[in-house]
């Protein structure tokens, strides 16, 4: 039978009816004209399939429970009967509740919506409203909703804290950043003190260079940051512009402001990359805000271009150094080490700016030979143990002192550092924050005769970490309180000539947690303050 | 003289714990339509009807009641029948609440039938008091 367009139009303008009798609604029913495994209300099961079961896998087909009377199709198994038979009951079921619904005037009250069916007349309202990756349930009052909250008061200070959206003048500091799919979102706050890196896809062209917004550099630094009593403008530090071909050079001048036009063919001035960098103080007032801008031009295959967003927070007066935790140490970041300024004891700060002055550890190379891996040094990460060795070829013509001095080399490093911050946020200034490396020496072989003159090399550093949990019981911050570095050396005999021996050396860390158990700690007693007044014994005082 | 006084004395009655039950029924009905629209999937289409029909049902019950209470003391059939009117047009709204509701729960049931129920039993003796009173 041929059918009409109409009919068919007709036929798919409407969704098939809900099925709502209890007594035809089966939700184990799965498979399609067969009979599923302990489905009591599987229309294709027989009496013998249902002889076969062991159970029902849906006992009850109820509406909602919250009619006052409902209908309720109860499945259940008899098994003392000789096959076991499917028993199925309509029973009414009563809710007690007094705020039980009695009726309803409202259709889709207890069903749920029938989504529209795409016309030509609505398919363009569906396509707005649900073409994109995300919709919400009601994007109208949302973005009113949010409209409403963002202006903020402009009396109030603003002080932030950790994780605080940073506001601005209309709304909030954005970051830009992929939220579901890798296309670029306008609507990621950036949050005080979370320093963050982005990258996302937007999509682009040269006809719409000057009207896609967020390809102009005044889109980034056109709102100033609300801070306390004052607004912080965002000024522009500096414009690296990229040529089609990745060179990026910088400009000399970052005042004049440049927007994206069309030139040549090309869309020029597209920001292709924001840094912003934020200076803060110590009780979390914003004091200068800066935009690093990385400017690219767009040709007219381009469809996309991926740009890459930063922000880093900076507290003013201090070195951006990064912080290893805040203020425990924080498992897999690197332990922070310094030297001893000079003129110790007096107040100085320890540099731990210094790349070169961090705690390292011998890294196992490949060819596992000492002498030719010399360089190759892993960080001391918090928390995680570490060994790595290599291996010492020692012929008969090495000499014992230089060999003993490279070795040496080999397993503390080019610059050993002397400190170990105790916390992972110490400041190079507080001294009583640092604490010192113990150095120990252990011989692995006694020297029974001393007369014999014996050379000793050292063939194995042990760093071992004494940390312990400091701080409430609740959120334990890790704390360094011991660091000891033990080097063992051996006795090297004097090898024939000729011949040659392999020795291992080794190098480890080890993290040791010596925490005492927790101690309660509770609030001091309320003391009751009782004083008499001055008259109170009047007239015998 | 008991035969010289023509108010009625039920009728008084009845109009006083009417308007005192009313307050109770006000706030019990407004209180379930929050808790209907919290609890229930309740549009605005369909929320303002019920809230309107609530509201003007309040608005009718002061003056019919006040009429109510002039009319019976002071013996005139005139703010009585007035009041009538008004009982006839609050039945109308009432009888909305308990049929045309959108979510009509066991407890509105139960409230707007003592209240129709109080309703009737008014204008019955509304209209006898105004047959004694015309007569």
């Amino acid at each position: 039978p041929v059918e009409t367009p109409d009919g068919a139009q007709a036929r798919a303008r409407s969704l098939p009816a809900p099925v709502t009798d209890v007594a035809k609604l089966c939700v184990c029913d799965l498979l399609v004209a067969q009979c599923d495994t302990n489905c009591c209300c599987d229309p294709d099961c027989g009496a013998e399939d249902f002889s076969l079961f062991t159970a029902c896998s849906v006992p009850v087909v109820t509406g909602d429970s919250q009619l006052c009377s409902q209908k309720a199709a109860v499945y259940s198994l008899d098994v003392e009967a000789n096959p076991p038979e499917r028993i199925f009951k309509l029973i009414d079921q009563v809710n007690p509740s007094i705020f039980c619904i009695h009726a309803t005037n409202y259709k889709q009250a207890l069903y749920l919506k029938s989504p529209e069916i795409p016309t030509p007349e609505n398919f363009d309202r569906l396509l707005d409203k649900f073409g994109g990756s995300t919709f919400s349930a009601e994007p109208d009052s949302w973005n009113l909703d949010t409209d409403a909250q963002n202006p903020p008061d402009t009396n109030e200070t603003y002080r932030y804290e950790y994780g605080a959206p940073v506001h601005t003048e209309d709304a909030f500091l954005r970051l830009p950043s992929p939220v579901v799919s890798s296309w670029c979102s306008d609507a990621n706050p950036a949050g005080f003190l979370v320093n963050q890196a982005t990258k996302c896809i937007r999509s682009v062209s040269v006809e719409k260079c000057d009207s896609i917004q967020a390809l102009s550099m005044l889109f980034y630094i056109n709102s100033s940051i609300l801070a306390s009593a004052f607004q912080v403008n965002i000024t522009v530090q500096s414009i690296v512009v990229q040529s089609q071909n990745g060179m990026r050079t910088l400009l000399n001048s970052s005042d004049v402001l440049r927007l994206p036009m069309v030139l040549d063919g090309l869309c020029i001035n597209a920001v292709l990359g924001v840094n912003y960098h934020i200076t803060h103080t110590d009780t979390g007032e914003i004091i200068e805000a800066a935009a690093a801008f990385v400017l690219g031009a767009i040709s007219k295959e381009t469809l996309s271009i991926e740009q890459s967003f930063e922000i880093s927070f900076t507290q003013e007066n201090t070195q951006p150094v990064p912080l290893s935790g805040n203020p425990g140490y924080v498992v897999g970041l690197p332990v922070r080490a310094g030297f001893r300024p000079q003129g110790y004891p007096f107040p100085a700060a320890f540099s731990s700016s210094n790349k070169h002055s961090q705690l390292t550890i011998l890294q196992s190379t490949s060819t596992q030979d000492c002498l030719a891996a010399q360089g190759a040094r892993a960080p001391v990460l918090f928390g995680y143990n570490m060994i790595s060795g290599c291996k010492l070829r020692i012929t008969a013509a090495m000499k014992c002192q230089p060999l003993a001095q490279t070795l040496l080399d080999v397993l503390k490093g080019q610059s050993f550092p002397e400190y170990v911050a105790s916390f992972g946020n110490s400041q190079a200034q507080d001294v009583l924050d640092w604490v010192p490396i113990t150095q120990l020496h252990i011989s692995e072989q006694m020297i029974s005769n001393p007369l014999q003159s014996s050379c000793q090399i050292p063939v194995s550093l042990g760093i071992e970490v004494k940390w312990t949990k400091y701080g409430s019981l609740v959120n334990p911050q890790a704390r360094i309180v011991n660091v000891t570095a033990t080097i063992t050396t051996s006795t090297l005999k004097q090898l024939p000539s000729g011949r040659e021996r392999i020795i291992p050396v080794t190098s480890s860390v080890v993290f040791t947690d010596i925490s005492s158990p927790a101690e309660p700690g509770y609030k001091a007693w309320p003391t009751i303050n009782i004083k008499l007044p001055f008259d109170f014994f009047y007239p015998f005082v | 003289n008991k035969s010289s006084q023509l108010s009625s004395l039920p009728l008084q009655i009845l109009l006083y714990v009417n308007g005192v039950y009313y307050i109770f029924y006000f706030l019990a009905t407004l209180a379930m339509i929050i808790y209907k629209s919290q609890v229930f999937s309740y549009p605005d289409d369909f929320l303002a009807p019920d809230l309107a029909v609530l509201f003007l049902m309040a608005i009718l019950e002061v003056p019919r009641l006040y009429l109510g209470f002039k009319g019976n003391l002071t013996e005139a059939e005139a703010p009585l029948g007035l009041s009538l009117g008004l009982t006839v047009g609050s039945v109308v709204l009432c009888v909305y609440l308990l049929l045309w509701q959108t979510y009509v729960l066991w407890a509105d049931v139960l409230l707007n039938a003592v209240l129709l129920s109080a309703y009737g039993l008014e204008s019955g003796l509304k209209v006898t008091a105004i047959a004694a009173f015309v007569s």
